[in-house]
């Protein structure tokens, strides 16, 4: 017997109430896709376009990144890395547990769950905002020209914190992917998988920048320019809060090179965020100053400067006190290395993403090597921060979304 | 003798070389509180109390910050924390936690006089005991220190006990009496007993939030009470944990807070934070020369508020009002806040 409180709220393919035991036997008996169905691909095809539309691409501008990576060749290319010797096949019924706070992330880990042919749950927050429902909208209007075997087998949800509706999910998933935080890991993982299930985390993670002292120095104004830029973008478009978004830049070179890159650095990244107009309101400003002076209390930072409430720069005492917590929007340690090998000692396993500016690719592939995966999943130049890849934290999600059926003839 | 005797400029002269050597004062005494200065580059001479380095009041719930060596810690105060917050911890020597109650109760006096009032606390015994001391408790336990023969308007079960009222009315009722409670509680409670105050004096503080919410501003506060209760002699009052023992009062007139003697407050506009004008709204900050084994001397509020005029008022200095609390900072990032299961 399912309790009253165990309704789940289907947004999609069409709003109505089911218990989670109906929403599963809906989804065993719906059609089945293939890994890459081209039914699948021009949905999401479709659907990409839809989101590439000027009005909505002005109002949502996530949205147009998310209907960027969802371009057929983009699709095609994904589909097609991932031939071999062995046949791939959908994984089966995909649970996902998206963050309530990035609207946007939901998206990209189903689509390409969908690609691969999986049935799909996904539970998006009764938190998220605007752009999840203008999301869901578009879905809907996409369906129309879209085969049924779309809206048979996925399905997009919501409830409130409910135990038994999570329960009954979990233990009939084959994948269970949650993004969204240590805690929601934690919380999620008191609830059983089938045996042969698995779970895909993304758990908290922090980011940094490198940045050779040296090349910042010698770039023409120009470089320098749309480097701020995108270091800007990198850390400011969700409050500096996302998992890649850099919290402390390394400055490798000499002491007097560093030094006089960072002042450099920071007046140029003030002039571009307030190109872009981006402010932070006085409760965030006041967060920075709790944030900066508790540093500066226990001894990280050397020394404190503000640029208006939007930039805060803490010169960091040492290289090993680079801050792995949010310390508010646009709040960065900066610290000095001789040497980018030396950040070899200093990474840890919730490093995720190392923004660059300045060194050749054998460099940085002689520093994942050292790394040896104790940390950095990825190395994006400054600006790339955000963009999310079908290979994210380390993980490669087409083929976490598939199984391989060995046949030898 | 009242401690609301100071001009502007008189309490600037004052205060200043008084936090100053405070500022010096924790500098030499409190390790993290050195480094913080050194980091931001303050440095005297300060020129003015606006000039003085201020401290997030958050700061007290993330780090331990004191100015007194751990055995002379006499009295560790804890804030109520808002929920998923550390509490504030506050550090007193002896002598700090001996000046707290004797200057609170030089400043209230201004209204109460001399004598210990019969006093009648709109709150429950219940508050008060207990080894778990709720933060409304303390506050209640704070103001028995200021009055004598009390009365609980509340019973244990939280439930007028007009019975016990009447009673404490009959005896006391000729006279001054004290009135003490918080500012919802008071709102709450108070109005429906329906019997004739008018010879006791309101002393109230715990914010406006709730009644906010229901529409009703401090100048209708004042008006309903007096209507439906007779009460005339009404004075909320601001004040924390971090700044113990020094409140800012309500006027006479309720035209805004004043501030006694050793304290003051600045309104700093939260874009440039340099000192606002009169009239014009900003984040509070206060100034007292009270926290002596604690850097809790010149502290930026998570409060807004506006000062409303200087020396034009019942008593001289500034008078301000709090307009709210700044919410806490939204975050957009991908780390969750919340989990529904």
């Amino acid at each position: 017997m399912t309790p009253a409180g165990a309704l789940v709220e289907v947004l999609f393919p069409a709003a109505r109430a089911v218990t989670a035991e109906a929403l599963l036997d809906e989804l065993a008996s719906g059609g089945a896709l293939r890994a890459g169905d081209g039914r699948m691909r021009d949905f999401l095809a479709a659907f990409g376009r839809r989101l590439l539309a000027p009005d909505l691409a002005r109002r949502h501008p996530e949205l147009a990144s998310l209907g960027f990576f969802l371009r057929p060749g983009e699709l095609a290319r994904t589909v097609d890395g991932l031939r071999g010797r062995h046949l791939r096949v959908p994984r089966g019924l995909i649970l996902h547990i998206p963050p309530a706070n990035v609207d946007t992330v939901f998206v990209y880990s189903w689509a390409l769950s969908a690609l691969m042919g999986n049935r799909n749950v996904v539970r998006v927050s009764p938190r998220s905002g605007a752009v999840a429902t203008t999301i869901v909208r578009t879905l809907q209007e996409t369906l129309a020209g879209a085969d049924p075997v779309v809206a048979a087998t996925q399905r997009i949800v919501t409830y409130d914190r409910s135990d038994v509706v999570t329960s009954a999910l979990s233990a009939a998933c084959d994948l269970r992917v949650i993004w969204g935080g240590d805690r929601t890991v934690a919380e999620i993982r008191r609830h059983p998988l089938a045996p042969h299930a698995r779970d895909l985390t993304f758990p908290d993670r922090s980011s940094f920048a490198v940045v050779r002292a040296a090349a910042w120095l010698e770039a023409p104004p120009d470089t320098r320019d749309a480097v701020a830029d995108g270091f800007a973008s990198d850390s400011y478009w969700f409050d500096q809060a996302a998992c890649s978004s850099p919290r402390t830049v390394f400055w490798v070179g000499s002491a007097a090179d560093c030094d006089a890159a960072r002042a450099a650095f920071t007046t140029c990244l003030a002039r571009a965020v307030a190109r872009r107009g981006w402010t932070v309101d006085t409760a965030m400003a006041v967060e920075k100053r709790v944030s900066t002076y508790g540093l500066a209390a226990d001894g990280a930072a050397g020394t404190i400067g503000f640029h208006g409430n939007t930039l805060a720069s803490v010169v960091l005492a040492a290289p090993e006190a680079a801050p792995r917590r949010w310390l508010g929007a646009g709040t960065f340690a900066h610290t000095r290395l001789g040497a980018l090998a030396e950040l070899a000692r200093l990474v840890r396993r919730k490093d995720q993403t190392l923004t660059h500016f300045g060194f050749a690719r054998a460099e940085l592939e002689a520093l994942a090597e050292s790394l040896a995966g104790r940390g950095v999943d990825r190395m994006v130049p400054i600006g790339g921060a955000l963009s999310f890849h079908r290979v994210w934290d380390g993980v490669d999600l087409p083929a976490e979304f598939t199984r391989l059926v060995t046949i030898t003839g | 003798m009242t401690v609301f005797t100071l001009t502007e400029a008189e309490r600037e002269a004052f205060l200043l070389p008084r936090l100053a050597a405070l500022t010096a004062r924790h500098r030499d005494a409190c390790p993290p509180y050195a480094r913080i200065l050194a980091a931001i580059g303050s440095a005297p001479p300060y020129a003015r109390v606006a000039d003085l380095p201020w401290l997030p009041v958050r700061l007290f719930k993330t780090h331990e910050l004191r100015s007194v060596p751990e055995e002379r810690v006499f009295r560790v105060l804890t804030s109520s924390g808002t929920t998923g917050q550390a509490p504030s911890r506050i550090h007193l020597d002896r002598e700090a936690a001996a000046a707290q109650p004797r200057m609170l109760a030089a400043t209230l006096r201004t209204v109460l006089g001399e004598q210990r009032l019969p006093m009648l606390i709109v709150d429950s015994r219940a508050a008060v005991r207990g080894p778990a001391l709720s933060a409304r408790g303390a506050g209640v336990l704070g103001m028995m220190n200021l009055g004598r023969h009390y009365t609980f308007v509340l019973d244990e079960g939280g439930e007028v006990d007009a019975a016990a009222v009447r009673a404490f009315l009959t005896r006391h009722g000729g006279g001054r009496f004290l009135i003490f409670g918080f500012t919802f509680m008071v709102w709450l409670h108070l109005r429906e007993l329906g019997l004739d105050l008018s010879r006791g004096i309101l002393i109230h503080s715990g914010g406006w939030k709730r009644l906010a919410d229901q529409a009703v501003d401090a100048a209708g506060f004042r008006s309903t009470l007096r209507r439906e209760c007779g009460l005339t002699r009404v004075h909320d009052f601001y004040g924390m944990v971090e700044q113990i023992g020094t409140v800012f009062l309500e006027g006479p007139d309720g035209d805004g807070l004043y501030c006694p003697d050793f304290a003051n407050v600045l309104v700093r506009d939260p874009e440039t934070w340099e000192e606002a004008p009169p009239g014009v709204p900003g984040v509070v900050e206060v100034v007292s020369t009270l926290p002596t084994s604690y850097p809790g001397h010149v502290l930026l509020t998570e409060d807004l508020g506006v000062v409303h005029g200087v020396d034009d008022g019942v008593w001289p200095g500034k008078r301000f009002s709090v307009l709210g609390r700044l919410p806490r900072a939204e975050v957009r990032g991908c780390s969750d806040t919340a989990v529904a299961t």
